[in-house]
């Protein structure tokens, strides 16, 4: 995607249209939707800030990562933990240290799993997340009394006089923290950072010889995906008053994978977008095949790995420019 | 690389011929960092570089041309060439701002775009052009990053004789500042342009010399014997 | 000392095991360039396979061993044949493949089979304890280890020795050329694939043993190979060889020494692996 081009007027008004739509659907939600829903979209909204988290170190940097929940599991258990030895409930103090844990462990796995390229690199981020997976499930001192996991978790404390967070009110700060993140994280990838990122997931030879510092740049976007996946988890656990050592492990970091690849990866929107159908038939298998949903999951994957290789988003997005381009040719 | 000694003089247009397998690609990749030396020393402006990495040492100035185009296949032109000319300047870590801010860097690439007569495709995937304009592109691009030493990888490899002459021309004209090595197998191009040359042959320099001396040579003569290429372009 | 013993062996016949499951998954790897994530779940089929076989139905314990071989070299075959190929030179498309299958065979075995844990199991006669040192040793276990060294006596023969093996290590240095010198290049690569499945259904059945038959296998397994594979090395039978006995051997000391540190000898091996020799002991640079 890149600079994007020079983009015909047709399909900057048509973009724009969508995320106005879009952005006004979101605001609303709560008028029309019942509590059940209104997780849903709460739901929808942390795991598309986890997918495009993703898709920064994946999909722009093109490092495939396999431990990916290890950083969105570090913000989560730090809230937790934070709860449940001190108290904590203040979101001030909790938010800031999950953030803090985050970004740590993906700077520590960071450096050890860049030593290793290709296909060790693969591994190696597996192996460290399952490492967080067993600690949390092994370490007393990381679970509540007799149980896997942390529970007791409850919604924030914003410290506003007289102002208490419901869930509804959650919602609104999940999609704040959402709308923030997504800005930021396109004004990254738009960046000349961001542009050389992607020049380093086609060619890092080229990239080198060009001056870029690959080695930097990947480690770079490493930490900082791993820093997004670290907010995401935090609201995550809020939302879902309980965390437990899954949330470290591979079977979470399968989530935003299956995500980006089926909305697209190397765009914002494709996760967003993958993230959005992965809720919804999460929802529709957990009510008529619960037992069968991992087969469901894994089933979707590979037919989107099969033959909707760039993702459905992308092939949205590809429709569009044909469109508008046709248009634009009528025009003249 | 067999016990291999030599310096060039700034602003030498040298060119570095031998048989395949010789070790002009690989003499190339120790220069640029692309190999680690396992013995001896590489110099850059007086300044020792052989433990720097890559881009360290194209931040001091070495630029290169791939022997096989190494553009950004599935990038944009427009792209390819902003990340070259951003890759010497510091704000090539900026994560706010999109690129397109960076005036002085766009308004650069514009030129040497327009320069390499390439402006008009800026949007085409640069797998999609000529293989005669990637090249240009490439070489084009590697002087847009005003090097000290380019360093030339069969520059004229695959084009048509009017496109060599193209680039023969780019070569020509590249100015006092610019050092330039050349790796070719086409041997007018080489006697068009190089001022000195350099024979390559197991990784040993059998003769380093003006053209005209080189074209004389007896051993070079006896090494080419059985290759296609002729020394002597005109007379042969 | 007879603490020593005991352990050493133990440590042993774990880490053959992990010795049979890395080695599949580490010549596919090296000769074709794929990282089968789903290794660990096609181990689990040959496993329930082999129970169904052996304690289902009765059937004699090697003829477990081969039916689980067998289906788990089919089902491997099947994801080869079906849908690897069609993405030769996508290596993260293979991979991500794969580890959709992990899923989706992990589940199937759990429809078939429910999801109760089935108790270990191994041939008849090797049932009951022999004497070591004067301590009482599984005698299955004894019968691991020696498989296992056979095993890997065959691998490395025909690693190094045939003609077979000539070609793989010619597709895993160049595959262009290996073509055109006609060597069936597809039908090696489908061979090599279900042989790697085939050895991780057999060692499914022999290590039904110590890691039970359960539906979690499938990614526990794959990492137990992935850390193996880490510090062994990719690429060859010998690797993969250490790196099993190693991992097996330093688990077995540790759980013995610190029973509360579970896997972490296992962890921290790969880690001080990855900064002191990032390809692995006897890795070869892919």
């Amino acid at each position: 995607m890149g600079t994007g081009g020079t983009q015909t007027k047709q399909r900057r008004w048509f973009v724009n249209s969508v995320v106005v739509v879009g952005a006004f659907i979101l605001v609303a939600n709560p008028l029309y939707l019942s509590s059940y829903g209104e997780g849903l979209m709460t739901r929808f909204l942390i795991f598309a800030l986890f997918a495009m988290s993703y898709d920064i170190v994946f999909g722009y940097a093109g490092l495939l990562s396999l431990g990916h929940a290890a950083f969105f599991g570090a913000g989560g258990y730090t809230v937790a933990l934070l709860k449940l030895h001190f108290g904590v409930d203040l979101f001030w103090i909790s938010a800031p240290f999950g953030l803090l844990v985050a970004v740590l462990t993906a700077a520590l796995f960071g450096i050890i799993a860049l030593r290793a390229s290709g296909i060790y690199f693969l591994l190696v981020t597996f192996a460290l997340g399952q490492m967080l997976f067993s600690l949390a499930w092994n370490v007393k001192w990381l679970n509540s009394k007799g149980m896997q996991g942390i529970t007791g978790i409850t919604l924030p404390d914003l410290a506003i006089p007289g102002f208490t967070l419901d869930s509804t009110w959650y919602y609104y700060m999940v999609l704040i923290f959402f709308v923030i993140s997504g800005m930021l994280l396109y004004r990254l990838v738009h960046s000349p950072y961001g542009l050389a990122l992607m020049g380093i997931r086609e060619d890092v030879s080229r990239m080198e010889a060009v001056g870029y510092n690959t080695w930097l740049y990947k480690y770079i976007a490493f930490v900082i995906s791993g820093a997004f996946a670290g907010i995401a988890g935090i609201l995550f656990t809020y939302y879902n008053f309980f965390v437990s050592p899954n949330h470290l492990g591979i079977a979470t970091s399968f989530l935003p994978m299956v995500m980006t690849i089926m909305g697209g990866l190397g765009t914002l929107f494709g996760p967003v977008i993958g993230a959005a159908v992965f809720i919804f038939v999460e929802n529709y298998a957990s009510i008529f095949a619960p037992q069968r949903w991992p087969l469901i999951l894994g089933g979707l994957f590979v037919i989107s790995i099969m033959f909707a290789r760039d993702g459905i988003g992308v092939y949205l997005w590809r429709l569009l420019n044909k469109v508008t381009q046709g248009y634009g040719s009528i025009k003249n | 690389m067999n016990d291999l000694s030599f310096s060039v003089n700034a602003g030498e247009r040298l060119a570095i011929i031998g048989p395949n397998g010789a070790g002009k690609t690989s003499l190339f990749n120790l220069i640029n960092g692309q190999f680690s030396a396992t013995a001896g020393q590489i110099y850059f402006f007086g300044e020792n570089v052989t433990d720097l990495p890559t881009h360290r040492r194209a931040y001091l100035g070495m630029a290169r041309a791939f022997q096989i185009i190494s553009l950004l296949m599935k990038l944009t032109v427009l792209d390819n060439a902003l990340l070259t000319i951003h890759g010497t300047k510091p704000h090539r870590y900026k994560m706010l701002h999109p690129v397109k801010e960076f005036k002085d860097v766009f308004e650069k690439t514009k030129h040497s775009l327009k320069t390499l007569d390439l402006w008009e495709k800026r949007d085409e995937l640069v797998k999609n052009l000529a293989y005669g304009e990637q090249r240009r592109l490439e070489i084009g691009l590697g002087l847009a990053m005003q090097p000290k030493l380019l360093l030339l990888d069969e520059p004229s490899a695959g084009l048509t004789r009017e496109e060599s002459s193209d680039i023969i021309e780019i070569i020509k004209n590249l100015g006092e500042g610019i050092t330039a090595l050349i790796v070719d197998h086409d041997m007018d191009v080489v006697f068009e342009v190089a001022e000195r040359i350099i024979v390559l042959h197991y990784g040993q320099i059998i003769a380093d010399g003006p053209p005209e001396s080189i074209q004389n040579d007896q051993m070079v003569r006896e090494i080419y014997m059985g290759a296609e290429e002729c020394l002597d372009p005109v007379n042969i | 000392m007879d603490w020593f013993v005991i352990n050493l062996l133990n440590g042993m016949s774990y880490g053959m095991i992990l010795f049979l499951i890395a080695s599949g998954m580490s010549i596919v790897l090296g000769a074709m360039g794929i990282t089968n994530l789903a290794h660990g779940a096609i181990y689990m089929v040959g496993a329930f396979v082999g129970w169904t076989v052996a304690v289902k139905w009765g059937a004699p314990f090697w003829v477990g061993v081969l039916s689980g071989g067998l289906s788990a070299g089919l089902v491997g075959l099947a994801i080869e044949r079906g849908l690897l190929r069609r993405l030769y030179k996508k290596p993260n498309e293979q991979v991500l493949l794969t580890f959709g299958f992990v899923y989706i065979l992990s589940n199937l075995c759990l429809w078939v089979w429910g999801g109760w844990p089935r108790m270990p199991f191994t041939a008849k006669f090797l049932t009951g304890s022999t004497e070591i040192m004067g301590r009482a040793f599984p005698k299955a276990r004894l019968a691991i280890i020696l498989a296992g060294f056979i095993l890997a006596i065959a691998l490395w023969w025909l690693q190094d020795k045939t003609r077979m093996g000539a070609i793989v290590r010619a597709g895993m240095d160049d595959k262009e050329t290996a073509m055109g010198l006609g060597i069936n290049l597809e039908l090696t690569f489908a061979v090599i694939f279900f042989v790697s499945s085939f050895i991780a259904g057999a060692a499914g059945v022999i290590g039904a043993q110590l890691l039970g038959v359960r539906t979690d296998l499938g990614l526990e397994v794959l990492l137990l190979a992935l850390i193996v594979i880490i510090v062994g090395g990719v690429g060859s039978i010998q690797g993969a060889l250490l790196g099993g006995i190693l991992i097996g051997v330093i688990d077995a000391f540790g759980r013995a020494v610190f029973p509360q540190l579970a896997m972490f000898t296992m962890y921290l091996t790969m880690i001080v692996i990855l900064i002191v020799r990032p390809t692995g002991l006897l890795g070869r640079k892919i």
